[in-house]
């Protein structure tokens, strides 16, 4: 009985010409922003992969310097953009893709995609999972407003009724057709995306296979949940008219409204520290309380000073048998990156308040939780934007600590005379970056799977109670 | 039956759903949200601003005492060698929030509003470590008086009028309503003027609460002539879709029909056609690499620094008079700045290409933006409000200019390492940014905004047309 109510609804569907129509729009839409997501990644990967390498050119090729001044030239670490980003972008036009390594200063994340893009494109950024977080419920409640609210109408519920079909098969007969083509749909642009990102020159995130089941089955998830609400809501309204627009109400909240007002409540209860603010005290609280004429810092100065003759067993800083320039700026740098872990702990910590404070809005939209899980699994939101700046970060102490020691070891009483050559520069380490697995990646959004499973669970059982309860009302006429 | 009874019976109508009430509360609830915010944001830019040149212009007038001192005599050359070192000048570059930015905030939060000009820096390095805003806040977008103009504004619409002639069709009214004294055009006029009325009534509202909100108190003379044009745009895109409305109305099909043209032409409206204008601006004109931009900079700087003495030498063949033997300034100093020089030139190109492909891509867009009426009234709406990408490109380009002039003005001094002197520190070119007179704004939005108003006309005239046709088919049957 199921196979054959999900027959005729298919057949109807294909009779339809505004679902065909619908469809064909949808399904244009994706192919555009798969195409639109593989051309935009694969240049941004050829273009990482050429600064990579004039980045290390340059640096090898830098001549005759000291090594203090080179750490302030420094190195640049650029973020890749992997494969899964074809499919969901996430963040990935919203945050820099170039740190700079440059001593005394944690950068934030320079180049930002957006800042090149057109005012249009903030709009409605088309990519693959955007067209179905948005579209695939539209296309859902198109083709279910009308599941048991057309029927009853129409008084064919009542012959459905006569001839024995129980509320389940009616329910899963309309769903099954409805997921059916919204599925169809999915399917295409995951498949296409799959195959372009595959393509030579796009790098490959760690556990892709898994990450790529996990947004198969979170889209299943997500369009079965408005599968079931469609079919709740036509069910337990009295004509299609009223479904169609009470299902026009949750679509707009849910996909439109939602996404965007949670991060707005969220900026308004939790602000993020103003940008030319918070850049002028990681200048100032870095350097002034070290490098500044106040007392607190001529008194730290002076510690470093009696750190080092008391390491070293001398009495005056001309008999250290190393560079004390060298020592002092490596001293200044230990400073400093306590400032920085500080202060980017709270950066990094109003995202994640406005996060939590957006996540309440996935309560009435589970767009936002599925947004948030399919930019974690595609490594494009925010932890792993975190997750690289920390790496480049620990990159950038190491790097430092290193030229800095070039000084203190063979600087001797020449200082910030003394220079290096290319055969030093040759030797340095590149900054090799290893994203997180889906382990890591997965561990910010528990949460958000969770909300989403809740709604999987109430639009089930709003549509079974629709159903069951349009029966009996069908039985008792 | 004159209009009037129809007018009152409607007005009464609207006023006892609660639905429709509900929403229209809604809306207005939005729009005030919408203001608040916008005017906190404002308020929180304009601080910044306000705050960044203060604090630089302060350091800039300390930095004019110790020339004064050394003038006056107070203090000895010798006592303070880097009194008006010609290298050291710095001056702040400000771009206050546009005069509307409270309505449309536009491109502020991803670009760069402030500026410390300084000759120790390149200009690919003039607008650093501003990228601190979060990034989730900025991919979910605002909620702003633009947005509840753009979307939310059509989306009650559409919830007040789809049923404004099919319902009494399909309840089969209509017949009879028309058996009355009362043409069909006239019955629906009656409705849409009552129902986009009240919409119409709370955007003024809404739009006027906005001004005041935002500007604190009185609005000035500048602020109320580009209120002036905002409305008129605004009103130009409620005019837009109000004959846009009136004609799906005019269909007298089913009220689900109705609902779902409506809804699928407010999709390719405002989401489809703004996604594929973007992707296509961004496809045909692509931008210059910003990391190949990055590495050229960095490529220059470096060879420039590795050939200093060849670089030192050009200086002075072409500046023999610059050849002062007992420089007391050390030559770092020089070199720097004949490094940043080569830099800023050597980039130069790479800016321009930036700059044209904006502008090509804005050329292009004003071309087919008139295919989507939201992206033309968004673009509209950010060019009054001050907040345009054009406008951020031009506060760039001069920022960058500036540095140029500053440069200009006290090169001789810097190469010859001598100080300036109090009559050329207080010389030294302030900045400040000029806005678009208002008559140049007006001109420019003139035609689209018009556009807009002479698409609602047709869409009407076409509606008229379409509803005459109804009326003789009942008057024939």
């Amino acid at each position: 009985m199921i196979r054959a109510i999900a027959r005729k609804e298919f057949v109807q569907y294909w009779r339809d010409g505004r679902v065909v129509t619908v469809f064909a729009i949808v399904a244009l839409l994706g192919l555009a922003a798969t195409v639109t997501g593989w051309s935009a990644v694969s240049a941004m990967e050829r273009e990482r992969a050429s600064a990579v390498a004039m980045d290390r050119e340059i640096w090898d090729t830098q001549g005759l310097k000291n090594p203090h001044s080179a750490a302030h030239f420094s190195r640049y670490a650029f973020q890749p953009t992997f494969n899964l980003a074809v499919f969901d972008p996430g963040l990935t036009d919203y945050v820099g893709n170039a740190i700079w390594l440059e001593a005394h200063y944690r950068d934030p994340a320079a180049l930002r995609p957006i800042e090149e893009a057109v005012e249009i494109q903030r709009i409605a950024p088309l990519n693959p999972a955007w067209v179905i977080q948005i579209f695939g419920p539209l296309l859902i409640f198109v083709l279910l407003y009308g599941a048991v609210a057309g029927e009853r109408e129409s008084g064919t519920l009542r012959q459905l009724l006569a001839a024995g079909v129980r509320p389940v098969s009616l329910l899963l007969g309309k769903a099954i057709s409805a997921f059916g083509l919204t599925g169809l749909l999915v399917c295409g642009v995951l498949l296409g995306s799959a195959f372009l990102m595959s393509a030579e020159g796009i790098e490959r995130l760690p556990d892709t296979g898994p990450r790529a089941v996990g947004l198969a089955a979170l889209y299943l998830v997500y369009l079965t949940v408005f599968v079931f609400l469609a079919l709740g809501v036509s069910a337990f309204s009295a004509r299609s008219r009223t479904a169609l627009v009470g299902l026009m109400g949750i679509w707009i909240a849910a996909t439109i409204l939602g996404p965007r007002i949670g991060p707005e409540v969220a900026g308004a209860l939790a602000p993020a520290p103003s940008a030319p603010e918070f850049a002028a005290r990681l200048e100032q609280e870095g350097a002034d309380p070290f490098w500044g004429a106040g007392e607190e810092a001529v008194q730290r100065r002076e510690q470093v000073m009696d750190d080092a003759l008391a390491e070293y067993g001398v009495e005056t800083v001309e008999a250290l048998p190393i560079n004390y320039d060298g020592y002092l700026l490596q001293a200044s740098e230990e400073f400093a990156n306590g400032v920085f872990d500080t202060m980017y702990g709270e950066l990094w910590g109003s995202y994640e308040r406005q996060r939590a404070i957006a996540r309440v809005f996935a309560l009435i939209s589970p767009t936002i939780a599925a947004q948030n899980v399919s930019m974690a699994l595609a490594g494009t939101d925010i932890h792993a934007h975190r997750h690289f700046a920390d790496e480049a970060e620990e990159f950038r102490r190491e790097f430092v600590l290193l030229l800095n020691q070039e000084m203190i070891d063979h600087g001797g009483a020449e200082g910030y005379a003394y220079v290096s050559g290319n055969d030093f520069w040759r030797q340095n380490p590149d900054f090799d970056y290893a994203a997180p697995g889906i382990g890591d990646a997965v561990r910010g959004v528990w949460s958000d799977v969770i909300i989403l499973l809740l709604w999987l669970a109430t639009a089930i059982a709003v549509a079974a109670a629709g159903v069951r309860r349009g029966f009996l009302r069908e039985m008792a006429a | 039956m004159t209009t009037h009874p129809i007018l009152t019976h409607e007005r009464r109508a609207l006023l006892e759903d609660r639905i429709q009430v509900g929403l229209l509360g809604l809306f207005a609830l939005i729009c005030l949200f919408a203001s608040i915010r916008g005017a906190g944001n404002y308020e929180a830019l304009e601080d910044a601003a306000t705050a960044f040149e203060a604090e630089h212009l302060e350091q800039a007038f300390d930095w004019r005492e110790r020339v004064v001192a050394i003038e006056s005599g107070e203090v000895a050359p010798e006592d303070d060698p880097w009194a008006g070192l010609a290298m050291d000048v710095a001056m702040p570059a400000v771009l206050a929030p546009g005069p509307l930015a409270d309505f449309s905030p536009g491109v502020t939060d991803v670009h760069p509003f402030t500026s410390r000009v300084s000759l120790w820096r390149s200009v690919d390095r003039l607008f650093g470590n501003y990228q601190f805003q979060s990034p989730n806040e900025i991919r979910a977008g605002r909620i702003d008086l633009a947005f509840a103009v753009l979307f939310v504004m059509p989306l009650l619409m559409i919830a007040l009028t789809f049923g404004a002639l099919s319902r009494d069709r399909d309840s089969g009214r209509l017949g009879l309503l028309l058996s009355h004294p009362v043409s069909v055009r006239e019955l629906v006029r009656s409705k849409l003027l009552v129902r986009l009325g009240a919409v119409f009534a709370i955007l003024v509202a809404a739009l006027l609460a906005g001004l005041f909100i935002g500007a604190g108190g009185i609005p000035d003379g500048e602020r109320l002539g580009r209120f002036g044009l905002w409305s008129l745009a605004s009103s130009g895109y409620f005019a837009f879709w109000a004959g846009a409305l009136y004609w799906f109305v005019s269909f007298n099909r089913k009220s689900e029909t109705t609902a779902l043209m409506m809804i699928g032409f407010w999709v390719l409206n405002g989401l489809v056609g703004p996604a594929v204008l973007a992707a296509a601006a961004q496809l045909i004109y692509p931008a210059p690499s910003q990391l190949a931009f990055l590495s050229t900079a960095r490529e220059v700087s470096n060879e420039a620094y590795r050939s200093r003495a060849d670089v030192m030498q050009g200086m002075l063949l072409d500046h023999p008079e610059l050849t002062v033997e007992n420089y007391t300034i050390p030559e770092y100093i020089r070199v720097s700045y004949l490094v940043n020089e080569t830099v800023d030139r050597a980039v130069q190109p790479v800016l321009e290409e930036f700059e044209a492909v904006q502008d090509r891509r804005q050329s292009f867009l004003s071309l087919v933006q008139y295919a989507a009426p939201a992206a033309l009234a968004m673009r509209s709406l950010n060019e009054i409000s001050g907040t345009d990408l054009a406008r951020q490109v031009r506060f760039e380009r001069e920022v960058r200019n500036y540095k140029g002039a500053i440069a200009r003005h006290v090169e001789a001094r810097v190469l010859a390492g001598e100080r300036l002197t109090l009559a050329e520190v207080d010389a030294v070119p302030r900045y400040s940014f000029r806005e678009r007179d208002l008559g140049a704004v007006g001109r420019s939005v003139l035609f689209p905004v018009g556009y807009l108003f002479g698409l609602g006309m047709v869409a009407a005239t076409l509606a008229r047309r379409n509803l005459a046709r109804l009326q003789t088919r009942f008057r024939e049957a």
